[in-house]
């Protein structure tokens, strides 16, 4: 396998209408293998929320992470994704979550750290053009001079890598740190006292609409690397919802690190 | 028993555990850390079962190292760290004297 870049690929969109959340796990899943598979083009899929969500890493104990009772008082879904790294507290009004979905040969070579970076060079990009001075924070953070704007995970299937960035637009920090518990002892290194003082959204940074910035960063996008429309096949679709159903909503995957 | 330790530059490691008879009993490790393959995470919890609560953090990190297959990727979190969250769950104590590593 050598090496690929961005413009050796031919680049597909999907960005359809609004989805629950165990499907969107299922999709990255099914996606993310078929393009493994040399079934679909690499893909660059922009998420539209159905209903709020917590989801939590691969890793991630449910118990500790998570105030269940919090979450269910609020009609939050919780469902565990699967890529490694942190909880994401999601309001559908105040998230910007894409997925890329590449062949492994795209990072060939790459420390995690590189390959982070290179995924997201296009998204700095983008952040630039909109007046935000933004520079990724290994491992896998986005920040700028106001906060952290954005965090990002990686998982590697069957020859394709998954890269899915979750941007806060706005955040009801009061409300996320009723569900997520979110310890001392994470943010000991961080230099700041509190999770919700980390985050600056891109709302109060940017003054646009969420669908301003969704636009905009498929612009930048479409621009450096090429971005033909597409859309999830019904065979696509249909695994998806079967995996959704059968794996992403059950307890047995949900609760796989208590 | 729980215990979490932030590693420097790297993410969260948690773990939950008990102790009987000496020995760590149902040892759950988990956090906000990346491991590839996924599997790996049941290979470090089986490695940690049934070892000694008297084990120190070299032992325990050797423990989780000759469990690991070839080419397990980790970031963010090595067995050294998990050692030091293992030795935080059994000794609280540890926790409040600042990086034991």
């Amino acid at each position: 396998m050598t090496r690929t870049l961005w413009h050796d690929h031919d680049w597909h969109l999907i960005h359809t209408a609004p989805q629950s959340p165990a499907l969107h796990m299922a999709l990255d899943e099914v996606l993310t293998h078929e393009v493994g598979a040399g079934h679909r083009p690499p893909t660059l899929r922009v998420w539209e929320w159905a209903a709020p969500a917590v989801v939590i890493g691969r890793f991630q104990s449910l118990r500790n992470e998570v105030d269940a009772e919090a979450a269910r008082s609020h009609g939050i879904e919780v469902v565990r994704r699967v890529s490694g790294g942190g909880a994401m507290f999601i309001e559908p009004g105040n998230t910007i979550t894409w997925s890329i979905y590449a062949p492994l040969s795209l990072i060939k070579g790459m420390s995690f750290q590189e390959a982070y970076a290179w995924m997201d060079a296009w998204t700095l990009e983008a952040l630039g053009e909109l007046g935000i001075k933004a520079w990724y924070q290994p491992l896998n953070d986005i920040t700028s001079e106001g906060g952290k704007i954005a965090g990002a995970a990686q998982a590697h299937r069957g020859g394709a890598v998954l890269h899915h960035v979750t941007m806060a637009y706005d955040i009801d920090a009061a409300k996320m740190l009723q569900v997520l518990r979110i310890g001392r002892e994470k943010l000991s290194d961080k230099g700041t006292q509190s999770a919700a003082k980390r985050v600056d959204p891109l709302r109060s940074q940017t003054g646009l609409s969420r669908a301003a910035i969704i636009d905009h960063m498929i612009a930048t996008f479409r621009r450096l690397h090429g971005l033909a429309e597409d859309t999830l096949s019904p065979a696509e679709l249909a695994e998806a919802a079967e995996l959704a159903r059968g794996k992403f909503s059950r307890e047995e995957w949900t609760a796989d690190v208590a | 028993m729980h215990g979490e330790y932030k590693m420097p530059g790297g993410k969260l490691v948690v773990v939950d555990l008990q102790v009987r008879e000496g020995c760590l009993r149902g040892v759950q490790v988990s956090g906000d850390f990346f491991l590839e393959p996924d599997e790996a995470l049941h290979a470090i919890d089986a490695a940690l079962e049934g070892q000694s609560a008297d084990a120190d953090e070299h032992l325990l990190a050797a423990a989780i190292r000759a469990k690991l297959a070839p080419g397990v990727m980790m970031y963010g979190i090595s067995p050294e760290a998990i050692a030091v969250a293992v030795r935080r769950a059994i000794d609280p104590h540890l926790a409040h004297q600042g990086r034991d590593a």
